[in-house]
């Protein structure tokens, strides 16, 4: 019999939202059958400040997307961004309590639960937990099921937001008559989809550069070992623009969209660029060297920033990444690899989406989205040792929190 | 009183620089201010050294037995404690003014500590406090970022009208070869136009004047953030000149200046050949771009030596903690006419102003009046970019710095356009 469900993928994001519909069809497909996408209003820096007006645009993009669907989605993946995430990393370790030494399920679970008991602050709630690979009696393992051992160790990285923001965007789903099945961090979606297994066994920093936030995440033997968000997004480089050149919002963003480049460029002194560029009223001439000095400035920062982390700075001085990988709206300005490279002394790529998914869902605007719906698809996979789905419990566990 | 003395009794105005960078930059304004007349000079700063070498008249040590004469070495509490031991002197100081411009640095310990004191002492006495603050540059660390903040916040909550002077910006406004010097120089020149331009529509009798109590209605409204422009224009197109310059103002285009106000006051200075159809010019631009007519006072100077030539200053309020309000709850001119038909254009367009207000009258009834007009709805959109694109959201904090002020900004590169 073939059995499929409808699930949707939304990123309610600063500039824009974007909804998938996709089609499991008897757990081992996944069709993308539908697709909306709306310009944003209320989000800034990832963050819902108008709800209403965030509220209006998501539900447009969502019934567009039924509606080139053609059918009603029953759950919904939501991704989410913004400076209250948070993460931390905690680990636990238990003795193999067998005779024989031999791990067994138990101990597995036993392991798990100790590792994921960390207590959080009030008003915040976990998102994710992340697991990294099983240690036992030193040596790294995947499976440590039915091996022989004495300890057993394994690390979670913990990302939890604030409950009050993440409820925001729950209402709004909920608003449209649709239950939201899981929160998924906007980095771990899209970084799954830009980078392929080998770059994650590697060490890859996967950099989402959003309108209004980066996210980023780090991949490591495969597993996720760091994230985080930083406020800083394109939305910064039109407002450094518009300050500098003082010009309103619009002409700036038109200038960094046809003119923008992140590597200052000596020999442009005197070229000069037209603001508007079609000699109306108002158009002036700007120097060149202005607008990527501009530029260059913030999205240097922005690196840097991200470079210093206290927990990413290690792994570049230990030489343990292998690549960078920019994603996201603003990785399409010019010249960012070149940037990227001169700061992180790594290759520096622009990601790419799958090769599975259509030529129209192509753009890294997407990544994020798709990557919603493949971790739809694929979550079985990794609730391997836990019965129940935790994630749901979480979502059952906030509904229960917020009274409905 | 008798009516003898009223009308003898001038706004009497004083300049006080506040701490070493204060003084300085009083010192180096006198030679253009002297002549006002009307207008005083004075210093205040606890290091007795700087304070002797001031060539202003007025000058006044405080804090005697707290530094012994000596600086406050950065530090805002010995500042503050200072004026506070000194508070009788600080009384003497701004009594019987109407209007005190203070000018002082935030980045050392006797402009952050003193001057929000001086402002909230002048202030209870009645004077009209306007505030120019210079502000250190964000390299020179979070210590000083920080403490230069919290002075700023101090004194909005005290001050009728602050207008920062980043010296982040005025970086930008040097030439490549100039010295430091002269970037502050650029600070200086904008301190005298906009004193200077003050003065001129309250004790120079011209096209229309502004008294003194009008002005104080601008500044009903206070707290948050002040709006400050400054444009100038010469030769043929000497009014477009003066619009492009205002709307290229560098001080309109920093985060810490509001894009528009709730209270607008215009003052525009002109040439003998400025006529009533070059203010309303002048009055639909920047009414249209800052605010709203209902709440816009506005006067106009005539300059006798002069002619094709235009000064604009531009001097908003805000209310505290009001960032969203557009409209502000009520009108400046309160014999204005309610739910009257709508018209676009000012009453006195279609009379020569000279006809509508006598000249001596002028300073009683120097305020012109307009009609209400019906305001366009803002959209969502038009609203952000006026407001400063991060405006509504939270201070984007990483080591103290705010990673919304643009990066160029922070780190002192100089953008040639």
């Amino acid at each position: 019999m073939v059995t499929s469900k409808i699930i949707g993928a939304v990123e309610i994001g600063t500039s824009k939202v974007v909804v998938l519909i996709g089609e499991i069809v008897n757990e081992k497909t996944l069709n993308i059958v539908g697709m909306g996408v709306s310009s944003s209003r209320g989000v800034k820096k990832g963050e819902i400040i108008d709800f209403n007006a965030a509220s209006d645009c998501t539900h447009a993009a969502i019934m567009a997307a039924e509606e080139s669907a053609g059918v009603r989605a029953d759950a919904v993946y939501l991704a989410q961004s913004g400076c209250h995430l948070e993460t931390f990393f905690n680990d636990a370790e238990v003795t193999v309590k067998s005779s024989d030494n031999i791990v067994h399920r138990s101990d597995v679970r036993r392991l798990l639960s100790e590792a994921k008991s960390k207590q959080l602050p009030e008003y915040r709630a976990i998102i994710h937990h992340i697991r990294n690979g099983f240690i036992l009696d030193g040596m790294p393992i995947d499976d440590p099921e039915h091996m022989e051992g004495h300890k057993l160790r394994v690390g979670y990285w913990n990302i939890h937001g604030s409950v009050q923001k993440m409820s925001d965007s729950i209402h709004i789903i909920n608003g449209f008559g649709l239950q939201v099945e899981d929160l998924i961090v906007s980095s771990l979606a899209s970084g799954k989809m830009v980078t392929t297994d080998e770059e994650r066994k590697a060490g890859v920093l996967v950099l989402d550069i959003g309108s209004g936030s980066t996210d980023f995440v780090l991949f490591k033997n495969g597993y996720v070992v760091y994230s985080g968000v930083v406020a800083v997004g394109g939305d910064h480089i039109t407002n450094d623009l518009s300050i500098g050149l003082r010009t309103n919002a619009k002409l700036a963003e038109m200038l960094k969209v046809k003119n923008g480049k992140a590597t200052l460029e000596p020999k442009s002194k005197n070229d000069k660029v037209m603001l508007i560029g079609d000699l109306t009223i108002g158009d002036r001439s700007i120097s060149r060297s202005a607008v990527c000095q501009i530029i260059n400035a913030r999205m240097d920062e922005l690196f840097k920033l991200i470079r210093g982390d206290k927990h990413i700075a290690p792994l570049f001085s230990n030489r343990e990444l292998a690549s960078v990988v920019l994603t996201g709206g603003a990785s399409k300005l010019n010249g960012i690899e070149d940037l990227g490279e001169k700061v992180f002394g790594l290759p520096v790529i622009k990601g790419e989406n799958p090769s599975w998914v259509a030529s129209d869902l192509a753009s890294p605007d997407f990544s994020t989205a798709l990557g919603l719906l493949y971790f739809g698809f694929s979550y079985k996979d990794e609730s391997q040792f836990t019965e129940q789905r935790k994630q749901t419990k979480l979502i059952r566990g906030m509904k229960q929190l917020l009274g409905f | 009183m008798d009516s003898k003395q009223l009308l003898e009794s001038t706004v009497r105005i004083k300049i006080i620089g506040v701490g070493g960078a204060g003084n300085n930059a009083v010192d180096r304004i006198r030679m253009d201010m002297e002549q006002l007349e009307g207008l005083n000079l004075a210093c205040v700063n606890t290091d007795l050294k700087t304070l002797s070498d001031s060539p202003v008249g007025e000058t006044h040590l405080i804090g005697r037995n707290i530094t012994r004469g000596l600086g406050t070495g950065g530090d805002p509490e010995l500042g503050r404690k200072a004026a506070d031991s000194d508070r009788e002197i600080i009384g003497r100081l701004v009594e019987g003014y109407e209007l005190i411009f203070l000018v002082a640095s935030v980045g050392g310990g006797s402009g952050a500590g003193i001057s929000p004191i001086i402002a909230d002492i002048a202030k209870k006495n009645g004077s009209l406090v306007i505030a120019f603050i210079n502000m250190p540059f964000t390299f020179e660390g979070e210590r000083r970022f920080k403490m230069a903040d919290m002075a700023l916040k101090e004194l909005r909550a005290v001050s009728d009208a602050v207008i920062p002077l980043p010296n982040d910006m005025l970086l930008q406004e040097e030439a490549a070869q100039d010295s430091v010097l002269n970037a502050f120089s650029k600070a200086d020149e904008w301190i005298t136009r906009g004193v200077k331009s003050i003065w001129a529509i309250l004790l120079n009798s011209g096209l229309i004047n502004v008294n003194f109590s009008t002005l104080r209605e601008v500044f009903s409204i206070c707290g948050g953030k002040t709006l400050f422009g400054l444009g100038k224009g010469q030769g043929a197109n000497f009014i477009q000149d003066a619009l492009d310059d205002l709307v290229l103002c560098p001080l309109l285009h920093v985060p810490d200046f509001s894009k528009v106000a709730d209270n607008l006051l215009v003052n525009i200075v002109g040439g003998t050949d400025l006529s009533m159809s070059h203010v309303q010019e002048i009055m639909n631009f920047v009414t249209e771009k800052f605010g709203s007519k209902e709440n816009t006072v506005l006067g106009a100077v005539i300059d006798e030596g002069k002619t094709q030539t235009v000064e604009i200053c531009v001097l908003g309020t805000t209310a505290a903690g009001n960032l969203r309000s557009f409209r502000p709850k009520h009108s400046i001119s309160a014999s204005r006419p309610h739910h009257t038909p709508v018209k676009k254009t000012p009453v006195v367009a279609s009379k020569s102003l000279r006809e509508q207000i006598p000249a001596g009258e002028a300073r009683q009834n120097g305020q012109l009046e307009f009609l209400p007009t019906i305001q366009e709805e803002l959209g969502f959109e038009g609203m952000d970019e006026q407001r400063g694109f991060f405006e509504e959201t939270g201070r984007n904090e990483h080591e103290g710095f705010d990673l919304d002020v643009p990066t160029y900004l922070r780190r002192g590169i100089r953008i040639v356009i």
